[in-house]
Order: C-alpha cells, then sequence, then structure tokens
C-alpha cells in the first residue's frame, strides 16, 4: 500500500514528463540576485567591469551559518551590480553579467576525492561551497540544515513526491539520472551521519521509482517509499507523517522529531557539486500555463529573465500572471525581467482563465476545507475569527499551524480567499509577539532603573 | 508580443481553484429532488405541481427584493433561495393552499435567512423554520393529507391519516400500508416525504457527488432504526416497526436533504455523527413522548441550536499532538491550580 496522511485534495495535475528537455540558451545578459536562500544576504565578490568564469563564486556572506553563496551562471563582464527586480518581489541587490557565450569553466570547485566522499565534514563544506539550498522552493542552506540536525536526527527522508501540479523536474531528474541521484543521496545520508535514507516517491512517478529500485538503492543505503498521489504529500511534515508515522509538533521542527527532509533537486544538486564540483547555476525548470504556446521542460541557467525564458519556450499570449513554483504554492511574479532563482522549479504562464475568484465570497459552512486541510484545522471558522480580527479565537482554532498549502482555497466552492488570510494572520501573530517581547523589554528595562 | 508597459496581476496562493461552485452544489441538490417532486405531482395531481412552482417562485422572489430593497448584492445566483423553496414545499401537505406556501416562504427566506445576513449565516435550516412556523399557525391545513392517486380506488375519501399516525395512535395499520407501498411511496404524506425510494436515490446522488458526507444520514437514520428496533411497540413485530418509523414521516428526507444542510450543520466529522444521532434520538422521543407523529423537523431545528456547541466541543486532533499530549498538559494545568492553591 503507498503511504500517506489525512486530508488532502487532488488537482489537476497537468504533467508532461515525457516531453524532452530542452536546453535555453542563456541569454545575453543574466541577472544573479545575491539573495537566493533563507538566511544572511550575501555581499558582492565582484565589481562592475570584473571578468567571470562560468562557475565562479560571486557573492557570498563570509561566516554566516544559514547562508549560501551565489555563482556566475555564464562567463562574461559583470556590468552592473545593483537592485533589480527580484522574483519573489521587490528589488534585491543583483550582479548583472554580460554573457561572452563562450562558458569558460571556472575550476574553483574540484571534485572530491574518494576519502573526501566518505568524509560527511568534507560533504556540508562542498555543500556550502556549491550554494547548495532547498530546491524544491523552500531555498534553506541545506549544509545548516543536515549540520543542526547532527546528532538530534535519525531518519533522513527525500523528498520524491512532486506532488504540485505541472513540475516534472525531479520526475525527469529521476529517470535521466537515477545513479547520480542515488549518489548524490548517499552523499547527504553521510554528511547527516546516517545509515540509511528514505525516499518517498509518489506512485504516479512509478516508471521512475522501477528504475531507481533497478540500481539496487539499498547499496546506497536507501529505501525507496512509494506514497499516494495527493497534494501535499510533499509538504515536509506530511512526508515525514506518511514514511516515519511521527508528527512534527506544532510549532516545531523536523529535526524535533528527529528527521530531516531533501528534495529530489537537491540531491542532484549534491551530486554534481561532489562528483563534478559543479556549484547550482542550472536546473530544469517547467514552463507551463495557459498563456504559452507550447510547454516545456527548460535546462535553464540561474539568472534567465522570465520574459526570455517564456520566448525561449514558444513565446506566449494574453498574459496576465506569472507564477514561480507550481500553482497551488507558487508566488505571482511582478516583472518579466526577474530571473528565475535556484528555488524556481517552474514557471507558470497564465491567462484569465485560470481567474476563479468572485466579488463577493461568503462561506456556506459546507466543511469542504476542513476535510481536506492536512493541518486538521478547520479554515472556515479560523477564517471567521480573522474576519472579525480576534486573535484569541484564531489561535483556538490553531491558525499558525497553518502550512499555507492552499488545500483549503482550492476546494473552496464558495472561492474564500483561505489561505491568503491564514498568511495574514500569521504575519499578524508575528508582529504581536514582537511588540509584546519589546513591550515586556521595556517594562524590564524601567523595573531595573 | 513583448509589451513593455505589462502590467502583472498578482494574487496569493492557490493560483488554481476547484471548479465545483456554491451554484453547482446548489445544483446537484435540486437535482437530487427532481424525481420525488415528479412522483409527488403524480400521486397528488397538478395542485402539487401549482405548490412547487409557487413556493419555488416567491423563494427567489423575497430573496432578491430584500436584497434589493436594503441595497445588498443579488445572491439568487447561488441558487439557493431556489432549493429552500423546493425544500419547503416539500413539507407541505398536497392540499395546503398557495397562500400558506408563501407566508412560509417569506418566514424562512426574510426572517431566518436574510434578517440573520442571507447565505452561510442562518443558524436554522430556513425551510424547517419555515414549516414549523406554519405548523404553529395552521396546524388544520398542516396535517390534512389527501388520497395519493395510487390509493383513490381502496381509499374513498378526501385525505387520510398517514401510516404513522395509526402507528402512534395505538391502532392497526390498515393492510394497504404494505412495507412495499410506503418504499415506493403510495402513501399519504408531505409532497417530498412519500416516496422513500426516490429520496434515497438523490440522497445517494448528493453523497457520489460529495455534496454530502455519509455520516449525518447514517447517523440519524441509523439512530432511528436502533431506539425503534430496542424499544419495539406492541401492535407489530420488530422488524417491521423499524422499517415503518424509517420509512414512514420524512426521516429519508429529513436525513438527507434537511439535517445535511451545510449552514446549520457541524463541520467536524466526529461532530457531524452526534449530530446526527442526536437528531435520531430527539426524533423518536417526540414520537414516542410527544403530541404528534412526525417529530424529525423539530428534532433537527434543536439540533440546529445544538450545532455551534457541538462544533466547539468536537474540534479536530491538533496535527502534532497526540490525546496523550492533551492528556498531560491538562494534568500539568490541574497541578498547576492546585499547586497556587
Amino acid at each position: 500500500m503507498p503511504k500517506t496522511f489525512k486530508g488532502g485534495v487532488h488537482p489537476n495535475y497537468n504533467k508532461f514528463p515525457d516531453v524532452p528537455v530542452t536546453v535555453i540558451a542563456p541569454p545575453d545578459q543574466v541577472v544573479i540576485p545575491l539573495v537566493q536562500h533563507i538566511g544572511a544576504p550575501n555581499k558582492p565578490l565582484v565589481q562592475v567591469g570584473d571578468y567571470v568564469k562560468m562557475g565562479q563564486k560571486i557573492g557570498e556572506n563570509g561566516d554566516a551559518p544559514v547562508s549560501a553563496p551565489v555563482h556566475a551562471s555564464v562567463s562574461g563582464k559583470v556590468i552592473a551590480v545593483e537592485p533589480r527586480p527580484h522574483p519573489l518581489g521587490d528589488l534585491i541587490p543583483a550582479v548583472v553579467i554580460e554573457n561572452d557565450h563562450r562558458d569558460t569553466p571556472c575550476t574553483d570547485l574540484a571534485p572530491l576525492t574518494e576519502e573526501e566522499l566518505k568524509n560527511g565534514e568534507a560533504i556540508l563544506q562542498r555543500m556550502r561551497d556549491a550554494g547548495i539550498v532547498g530546491m524544491g522552493g523552500a531555498m534553506f542552506p541545506t549544509a545548516f540544515k543536515i549540520k543542526s540536525g547532527l546528532g538530534k536526527v535519525d531518519t533522513l527522508i527525500i523528498n520524491g513526491a512532486e506532488c504540485e501540479p505541472y513540475l516534472n523536474g525531479d520526475h525527469i531528474t529521476m529517470r535521466t539520472y537515477p545513479e547520480q541521484l542515488l549518489k548524490g543521496i548517499e552523499c547527504a545520508r553521510i554528511a547527516a551521519g546516517l545509515d540509511k535514507a528514505y525516499y518517498g516517491i509518489e506512485v504516479n512517478k512509478q516508471d521512475a521509482i522501477d528504475i531507481l529500485n533497478s540500481f539496487h538503492p539499498e547499496k546506497y543505503g536507501i529505501e525507496i517509499v512509494p506514497e499516494e498521489v495527493k497534494y501535499p504529500q510533499g509538504s515536509e511534515k506530511h512526508q515525514i507523517k506518511a514514511i516515519t508515522g511521527r508528527e512534527v509538533k506544532p510549532g516545531g521542527l523536523p529535526a524535533g522529531v528527529g528527521c530531516t527532509v531533501i528534495s529530489t533537486r537537491t540531491c542532484y544538486a549534491i551530486y554534481q557539486a561532489c562528483y563534478e564540483g559543479k556549484p547550482v547555476i542550472e536546473r530544469i525548470v517547467t514552463v507551463a500555463g495557459s498563456a504559452m504556446n507550447q510547454k516545456a521542460n527548460a535546462l535553464t541557467r540561474v539568472g534567465t529573465p522570465l520574459g526570455y525564458l517564456a520566448e525561449q519556450c514558444g513565446g506566449y499570449h494574453d498574459l496576465r500572471k506569472v507564477v514561480l513554483g507550481g500553482p497551488m504554492m507558487g508566488i505571482c511574479a511582478t516583472s518579466l525581467e526577474a530571473p528565475t532563482i535556484k528555488g524556481t522549479a517552474g514557471v507558470l504562464y497564465f491567462t484569465k482563465k485560470e481567474d476563479r475568484t468572485v466579488k463577493n465570497p461568503t462561506c456556506i459552512r459546507c466543511g469542504k476545507c476542513t476535510t481536506v486541510c492536512p493541518m486538521h484545522l478547520q479554515p472556515c471558522m479560523m477564517y471567521m475569527y480573522y474576519s472579525k480580527g480576534d486573535f484569541e479565537g484564531m489561535s483556538r482554532y490553531h491558525v499558525t499551524d497553518c502550512i499555507e498549502c492552499g488545500s483549503c482555497s482550492y476546494n473552496c466552492p464558495a472561492r474564500m480567499p483561505l489561505t491568503h488570510a491564514f498568511k495574514t494572520a500569521k504575519l499578524m501573530f508575528q508582529a504581536k509577539a514582537a511588540k509584546e517581547k519589546a513591550a515586556a523589554e521595556a517594562a524590564a528595562k524601567e523595573a531595573g532603573k | 508580443m513583448k509589451n513593455e508597459k505589462l502590467v502583472l496581476d498578482v494574487a496569493y496562493q492557490p493560483q488554481e481553484r476547484t471548479a465545483r461552485s456554491t451554484s453547482s452544489i446548489m445544483l446537484d441538490v435540486i437535482i437530487a429532488l427532481i424525481p420525488a417532486s415528479v412522483w409527488a405531482v403524480w400521486q397528488f395531481g397538478i395542485q402539487s405541481l401549482f405548490l412547487l412552482v409557487v413556493s419555488v417562485s416567491s423563494c427567489v422572489f423575497f430573496e432578491w427584493g430584500y436584497r434589493k430593497l436594503l441595497h445588498k448584492s443579488s445572491s439568487i445566483g447561488d441558487l439557493s433561495a431556489i432549493v429552500t423553496g423546493l425544500m419547503l414545499a416539500m413539507t407541505l401537505p398536497p392540499t395546503a393552499p398557495a397562500w400558506v406556501a408563501v407566508i412560509g416562504c417569506f418566514f424562512a427566506i426574510v426572517i431566518v435567512k436574510q434578517l440573520y445576513g442571507g447565505i452561510g449565516k442562518n443558524f436554522l435550516n430556513p425551510a424547517l423554520a419555515g414549516r414549523a412556523f406554519l405548523m404553529a399557525s395552521y396546524a388544520t391545513i398542516m396535517s390534512s393529507y389527501a388520497v395519493p392517486r395510487s390509493l383513490k380506488s381502496t381509499v374513498d375519501a378526501i385525505s387520510m391519516a398517514t401510516p404513522l399516525t395509526y402507528m402512534y395512535g395505538g391502532q392497526e395499520v390498515p393492510e394497504f400500508f404494505t412495507l412495499r407501498s410506503v418504499f415506493l411511496g403510495t402513501m399519504p404524506g408531505t409532497l417530498g416525504e412519500v416516496s422513500a425510494l426516490l429520496l434515497t436515490i438523490g440522497g445517494i446522488y448528493l453523497i457520489i457527488r460529495k455534496v454530502i458526507s455519509w455520516r449525518i444520514p447514517l447517523s440519524f437514520i441509523g439512530t432511528v432504526a436502533l431506539v425503534s428496533l430496542i424499544a419495539g411497540s406492541g401492535t407489530m413485530d420488530r422488524g417491521s416497526w423499524m422499517l415503518y418509523n424509517i420509512l414512514c414521516g420524512g426521516v429519508i428526507l429529513n436525513g438527507f436533504f434537511m439535517a445535511t444542510d451545510y449552514v446549520t450543520s457541524p463541520i467536524t466529522a466526529r461532530g457531524q455523527i452526534i449530530y446526527g444521532i442526536g437528531c435520531g434520538a430527539i426524533t423518536m422521543l417526540i414520537r414516542y413522548f410527544g403530541s404528534f407523529p412526525e417529530g424529525c423537523s423539530y428534532a433537527i431545528l434543536i439540533m440546529n441550536l445544538c450545532t455551534w456547541a457541538i462544533d466547539k466541543a468536537f474540534n479536530n486532533r491538533q496535527f502534532g499532538v497526540s490525546k496523550k499530549d492533551v492528556k498531560a498538559a491538562k494534568a500539568a494545568k490541574k497541578a498547576a491550580k492546585e499547586a497556587a492553591k
């Protein structure tokens, strides 16, 4: 029986892993944002006029533990270091490189030696040097994630669910580079100091499961766990639930229940970093959506502008919305000039057609949100308290447990903006906590006087 | 193709939504009620069709008029007023005059639904509240039942009593009320309560279409079955007593269509089962000890009032917090309280 969790939805998956990978020619100019991770922002290592090689480190933040450097994805001349539109919104400092179309490689990172490949410390250092972050979309620095779990974590889980509609990158990677992928997972496992890793894959990728199994994953200390096809199976908490039966405590981290979850694409990046000495400068980006003339699985360099990407993949029409990631959790881009980054698994170009919002949404209390909530929440009740600004009511219904997967909004026949509300509510709680903390500190100071 | 001035839309996730909408759900309820309505028209003649039309159109009219008068957004597009009209007509006896239906619709739509804020805000099922209002105001009209077409050759009268009246009046049930006839619907009653078969088909359609879950109908009807089986009666063997109790008096109509009204029933799975059991138990209490034989509508209205409390009491288990954790937290709280003393 494929493993799973309680709740979840079945959106139209619209996947197309059989469309062959298109290699996107790098554009004349790439824009590499200095922030492509969660944590301390990077400082530029290059100046305007410098010549950089492909794979050269161009931004880092010294020794800040929660940080990941960025690398040039093409070779060429730096023509600007300035704030540019970031795909996740806002203007953020970026290095703009004029491509010389030679792809002169940088050899700073050599492949790890046999011994180093068995040394967790060396692998962790390499992950850090290669700028590896959670490439499922969260972009949390992987080296820090594994390091902080050392001693606490007894189970390493690799996330191969790829439960978001449209996205195919993980599936294609599993089929095309099974051995490399298993080696990458082995590296992550060694770095985490564990004997075994579990690889959870949804059964809509049965062909990939068969291919991976034919390469004897047990040799690498890996067990493949087939999982039911359901969104959000790829959520960290629900991978842990499905595979180990453990539940992450409210407000807690996966490490709290002895688990670390890493995505498929991250493991492939670990392989490339360790065995080929290649930093994260390209990935498969699924390009699709109703506004696209064609759909594509595009091998894309980091820093490719979204407009250019769409044109290279066959062009678009009646464009209204650009979504980074999958349609369920993806974030809307505000500019076609914004580039793809390490965490961009897909770019969806939509027309007005997908827009199902209504003018005066009214909850009919059908409870369809409650049925699908993978966190066992009651979204309609949370929304009611949210719309009144009732903090006590919201916390009684555990609004801060929401993982913002979007299942409730997806399933809502009344089209209530549920996920939107809870995202805002969580920010409200954060702001309130910060305010209370500041007030308490001020009071303590007063008392001290 | 490249448009420099292109301003992209920005929306919060998710970017995709199910095609299911409020109006499509309401449409499914209407579809599910059609077979039973057609049966009612066939059994009780053209007058019942007239009653259905008047009821539906006055509900829509009141819904439209109220919101127009108060300058609110129109809500007749969600089809919920049609459903209320249809449901209310289902609870009327075929001989009820049209003005009774109009008054019931006014009470249901304006007093029960719109005054509390419209769809999603009412705490009583509008159709049942309308019926309860009519029962209290026009008891005679509401409890005289016409003879159905299929019994016209056997019974020579204008109106007749329902099987439940005989059963709870301590009388023998006439032999033309066989189990088969009450199942198929050749018996007197309100428009919508007669054909258990067609109502069950409609209910199953709703479950298949995921409009309702099985929990409320099953726990409601199951409780009625269990209580009548255990309590029994002197006049009949236990098995048939139970079946008559389920098939007559609107248990099927109320179990599948009325009790499952979204707004007035609990949301959590456990809550729905408790609510269904409550509906069934109160129905049986009214039948055994109350002054009239049906009881379903009042049972549901009473449970409607408990919905809020049930939802609060039977909240889902929080993800990441096991039963053990909850117990431990409670114990710690108690200890802290005692320590404070």
